[in-house]
């Protein structure tokens, strides 16, 4: 087919809903005679609740219930042992217990948003309070246990004869060590989480975001001690995912109980300040590089370290070598050894390159210090200690273009005309400084199921229950659909975000895409093969009696023995408002092999010479990300990345109270994230190199189906990974001040 | 929010009358509904004054005047404000986004309040939001808290900018209340938090802002607002600088200089002002002049480094005025 839309820029095929607000997110949903929810929070950070006064709050207008801890009106059960440490591992407001500051420990429901909110004003609790565990520097820590793709997160690889990574270091010509920062970060979402619960007898439906839907209707049927088959989760738009809406968190499992309790429909929308404490975050963490080299940088040693929360309530194990310093470099000696310390802080939970974006940073600011260190060019260190095997296991790559992407994007940025030394371009009141770093992220597929009909109208409705959390997943499954049915866009029907549609891959992982598309080109080969089948064996087909194999499916139309049909005519003349298959995949790829997109960043930024604060003048990423389905959402998801990485570098911070565990900058005047002033144009290109290996359970199917949308890897999160670095690097470039904790904020430079 | 009544007034007169400590003004409402909300301010009155006659941005003999109720993106885009007041015009289009500019007032603008995150959020100790309860900021995060005029019972800072230009500028601002009009120098129209934080101002209960003037002056066309923060725009100040120069060859012969984001109140630099004096307007000389502009300065657990940056940020005002010349 000559008009595949495969790569090429692609508008969102609900582009138009979201602009128009014709699309409708979770809280948008109406249901008669909904009940309106708002949750109270702890005010300390650990301890027990003594009494909950919620007298005034029950006497206010428009009230129906106040729930309080320990409240037994709201059935909610254990987290089940197969689903502990994906969750939270508490029930909310089953028991006295305060775990954190910010827990939900009351739920006012009346008949107004504004009601439930001015009487959740006047709940009023008393606690016997106890000092929380906050410091990471001093609490105990424990090893971190396996990574999320499952494999052991510390690791010791010695070359032969070297008898620790100590002794390796000691022996190497130049070894760098250097010690990171990063506070507490939120994913901050556009979109507030909200949830609408509306019961039909034991049935359930519930509209919240989710970014996977089978995955959060089972959680939440366990919760609530429901049939899975018996709750329907939908979440058709969802307002940024980020790794927030990877789980069910308490507000979704209270709004739910009490829609239950109370035989309304309820509806609770978080407000902006309680998801600081309620829907996660990323983890603050501290980490170790050493790097030991010869003289002219070529590594000997690299050694990651770092000492991550965990809150006692459950939460992400961060292992930051992940995918990074276990993948990046070649290296005869290599330790990995990520630790966790338990602490009383709200639940965390994976966040944009949840190990990746902090393993980077750390890495990736530790190779730009050797590359001080030995005088050799940022660029050209990291082609000398350039990987073709994965130092971590010894597996070759199903496909790298990493050295390209250096190459390309030191062109484009002019990397050329750096100045090597620190303060050598000042401009006005601006130092000028530029840096680079690298970027990487594991592909990795999850099993899915996609169904392909081909409807008499002549068009196909391809339907997976995957989410688009704001990314352009309904795009992608038009797309891929539009591709292997050789038809045009507009007659592909995307069908995503609800749970009754067959299983759909997750959106995390960066992995939807490229889970998802295999399994649309082998649905599509399946449904006309049922197609085919139809066409030879009704008797009203032209076709009828004739063999399967000799009919031709082409552009949406069969052809055999002198005559073409589209389907869509085929299916009316026979009668049939259609035919459909499903085909399903087991996740992964074939073994022996690494799967990895790679990446080049580079930054320009200037700092104000008297008052020091940092702007990103420019930025140019290069990335190897497999087969591009969409270039436009492709660029926009490496530019979202990226924005990021800014964000981390210099200004993404709440702070955390050690003595009250209370994060202080929980509002979005106090957490600030880049505004479009902080933004500059930033180049992004795709090298579109195609994975061949990353294409699907298929075998040869004479060219009938379209496969142009095969070979992607995923690009959601990469941008994020190495960014950071890049801005931090340009920043002791234009200052000659290396700054390791972020955010690197103007006292850091004065 | 907490119930309250509501209504409208077409005058001054009709806005004032009933007037008291239990009414809030509406103009805007960027700071009022917003506080509300949080349950932070919890008036019983709420009186709409947006169909009160303030308005006017205009230019006579004795200076510029401004109503009380002309949006801040009208008095920022205004040709006259631009041309004869620069730092007036700058400090308020770094203020805040389009949306909040469009709607916000110049009266509120004067009388917002702090960001403090202590007073923002009502479950912690704060003495502006309610006296005796204690400063959680003293020993909470206080990175961007005032080094300058604080107390043991507060160091908030003020948010304003327009202020900082308008103190610099020596402006005044018209008030009215039930027993009358009176006009007060911006610069004494703040108060220190000493032991009374809750007290923020010398406008009695009631009492309404009803316009700014600002006088001439030889400098006032030649100044710039200088606001340093970590975030491009939509933030608020880590230290600002309002300075204004009036130079006679290559020397200054005036300088009028207010500070913002590190003050309890926008803080004059009197000191700083007279060093300036007659001396000629190079790198040295504002090196020297500014050596003292934190005397006397508190910093606290996370904002050590506003002294310094206080200093730089006057030192690149001045450095900016004197390059433009």
């Amino acid at each position: 087919m000559t008009n595949s839309p495969v790569g090429r820029e692609i508008d969102r095929v609900d582009g138009r809903l979201k602009v128009t607000g014709a699309a409708q997110y979770s809280a948008d949903y109406p249901a008669p005679g909904t009940a309106y929810a708002h949750v109270v929070t702890s005010t300390i950070g650990r301890g027990t609740i003594t009494r909950i006064d919620a007298g005034a709050a029950l006497a206010s207008p428009g009230v129906l219930r106040v729930y309080a801890a320990p409240d037994p009106r709201l059935k909610l059960y254990p987290v089940a042992p197969q689903f502990r440490g994906l969750v939270e591992n508490y029930a909310p407001l089953q028991d006295t217990a305060v775990r954190f500051h910010g827990q939900v420990i009351a739920m006012v429901v009346a008949e107004s948003v504004e009601q439930a909110r001015d009487a959740a004003a006047l709940v009023t609790a008393t606690y016997d309070a106890q000092p929380p565990r906050t410091s990471l520097a001093d609490e105990p820590r424990v090893p971190a246990g396996p990574t999320v793709s499952g494999s052991p997160s510390n690791l010791t690889i010695l070359a032969p004869g070297v008898e620790s990574i100590d002794a390796a270091l000691a022996a190497s010509d130049v070894v760098v060590e250097a010690e990171f920062h990063q506070p507490v970060q939120h994913h901050v979402a556009m979109e507030p989480h909200a949830t609408l619960a509306v019961w039909d007898g034991d049935r359930v439906t519930v509209h919240a975001g989710a970014q996977i839907p089978p995955a959060y209707a089972l959680l939440l049927s366990q919760r609530l001690g429901v049939l899975p088959q018996d709750i329907r989760l939908i979440s058709k738009y969802v307002g940024g995912g980020f790794g927030a809406r990877v789980v069910v968190w308490s507000d979704a499992l209270v709004a739910a109980a009490a829609a239950r309790e109370l035989g309304r429909p309820v509806k609770l929308v978080l407000t902006r300040e309680q998801m600081f404490t309620l829907v996660g975050h990323r983890p603050h963490l501290t980490q170790i590089v050493r790097l030991g080299a010869s003289r002219d940088g070529v590594l000997n040693a690299v050694s990651h370290e770092s000492d991550a929360e965990m809150p006692v309530v459950g939460g992400f194990n961060v292992t930051p070598a992940h995918a990074t310093s276990d993948t990046l470099y070649r290296t005869p000696n290599l330790r990995v050894g990520p630790r966790q310390v338990i602490l009383d802080l709200p639940g965390s939970r994976a966040m944009r390159a949840p190990n990746e974006a902090p393993g980077a940073f750390a890495l990736e600011t530790a190779m730009d210090e050797l590359a001080v260190a030995t005088g050799v060019d940022p660029v050209e260190l990291r082609l000398r200690n350039y990987a073709t095997v994965s130092p971590a296991t010894g597996l070759p790559w199903s496909s790298k273009h990493l050295d390209e992407c250096y190459r390309v994007g030191a062109r484009r940025f002019g990397w050329s005309r750096r100045h090597a030394t620190p303060r050598a371009r000042v401009d006005g009141q601006w130092l000028f400084g530029v840096g680079m770093a690298t970027a990487v992220y594991p592909a990795t597929r999850h099993p899915a199921s996609v169904r392909v009909r081909l409807l008499d109208d002549d068009t196909a409705v391809v339907s997976t229950a995957t989410a688009d959390l704001g990314t352009g997943g309904w795009t992608m499954v038009a797309i891929a659909g539009a591709d292997a049915l050789g038809i045009p866009l507009k007659r592909v029907t995307p069908e995503i975000g609800d749970s009754a549609l067959p299983q759909g891959a997750p959106a995390v992982g960066s992995s939807a895409t490229h889970s998802t598309v295999p399994l649309i080109v082998g649905a599509a080969r399946e449904a006309i093969a049922a197609l085919k089948q139809l066409a030879v064996t009704d008797p009203r087909s032209p076709w009828h009696g004739a063999n399967a194999e000799d009919l031709r499916y082409e552009e949406g139309r069969l052809r055999a023995h002198g005559r073409s049909m589209s389907f869509g005519r085929l299916l009316t003349a026979l009668g049939s408002r259609g035919v459909d298959a499903t085909a399903s995949g087991p996740g992964g790829a074939p073994a022996g092999y690494a799967y990895h997109s790679f990446g080049a960043h580079f930054c320009e930024v200037r700092v104000n010479r008297f008052t020091c604060e940092t702007r990103v003048t420019r930025f140019t990423t290069v990335a190897d990300v497999g087969r591009v389905i969409n270039a436009r959402a492709a660029r926009s998801q490496l530019v979202g990345g990226v924005i990021f990485g800014i964000g981390y570098a210099l200004l993404e911070e709440n702070p955390l109270e050690l003595d009250t565990g209370r994060l202080a900058g929980s509002t979005l005047a106090d957490y600030l994230v880049p505004v479009n002033a902080d933004i500059p144009d930033i180049d992004v290109h795709l090298l579109d190199r195609p994975d061949p290996l990353l294409i699907g359970p298929l075998g040869d199917d004479g060219g009938e189906v379209g496969t142009r949308s095969l070979g992607a890897r995923g690009l959601g999160e990469i941008g994020n990974v190495g960014s950071a670095a890049a801005v931090g690097n340009a920043i002791f470039n234009a200052t000659g001040i290396r700054v390791r904790d972020v955010p690197i904020t103007l006292d850091k430079l004065l | 929010m907490r119930p309250y009544t509501f209504t409208q007034s077409r005058s001054v007169s009709e806005a004032v009358a009933d007037a008291g400590a239990d009414t809030a003004f509406l103009a805007g409402g960027t700071t009022l509904v917003d506080l509300m909300k949080l349950d932070v301010m919890t008036p019983a009155r709420v009186v709409d004054i947006n169909r009160l006659p303030l308005h006017g941005i205009t230019l006579d003999r004795d200076g510029l005047h401004i109503g009380a109720l002309e949006r801040m993106s009208d008095v920022a885009t205004h040709r006259t404000v631009r041309q004869h007041y620069p730092m007036i015009a700058q400090a308020l289009e770094l203020s805040a986004s389009a949306q909040l500019c469009n709607m916000a007032s110049i009266g509120g603008n004067l009388l917002q309040r702090t960001r403090c995150g202590y007073f923002r959020d009502v479950t912690t100790a704060c003495n502006k939001r309610e006296p005796g309860s204690g400063c959680s900021a003293l020993t909470g995060v206080n990175r961007s808290h005032a080094i300058l005029g604080t107390s043991d019972a507060c160091v908030a800072t003020h948010p304003s900018d327009l202020a900082v230009a308008l103190v610099a500028l020596s402006a005044v601002v018209h008030l009215a209340s039930a027993r009358g009009t009176r006009t007060v120098p911006l610069d004494e129209f703040y108060a220190l938090p000493g032991t009374t934080p809750h007290v923020e101002n010398v406008l009695r209960p009631g009492e309404l802002i009803t316009g700014v003037s600002v006088p001439r002056s030889p400098w006032a066309g030649h100044s710039v607002y200088v606001k340093v923060r970590d975030r491009q725009s939509y933030e608020f100040a880590l230290a600002s600088a309002a300075v204004a120069l009036e130079l006679r060859g290559s020397t200054v012969a005036q300088a009028r200089i207010a500070v913002g984001g590190v003050g309890t109140r926008p803080w004059r630099l009197t000191e700083v002002e007279r060093a300036l004096t007659g001396r000629p307007a190079t790198p040295d000389t504002f090196e020297s002049a500014v050596g003292g502009a934190a005397d006397g300065a508190r910093p606290l657990a996370h904002n050590a480094f506003k002294p310094a940056l206080l200093r730089r940020t006057l030192v690149r005002a001045l450095t900016v005025l004197q390059e433009r010349r």
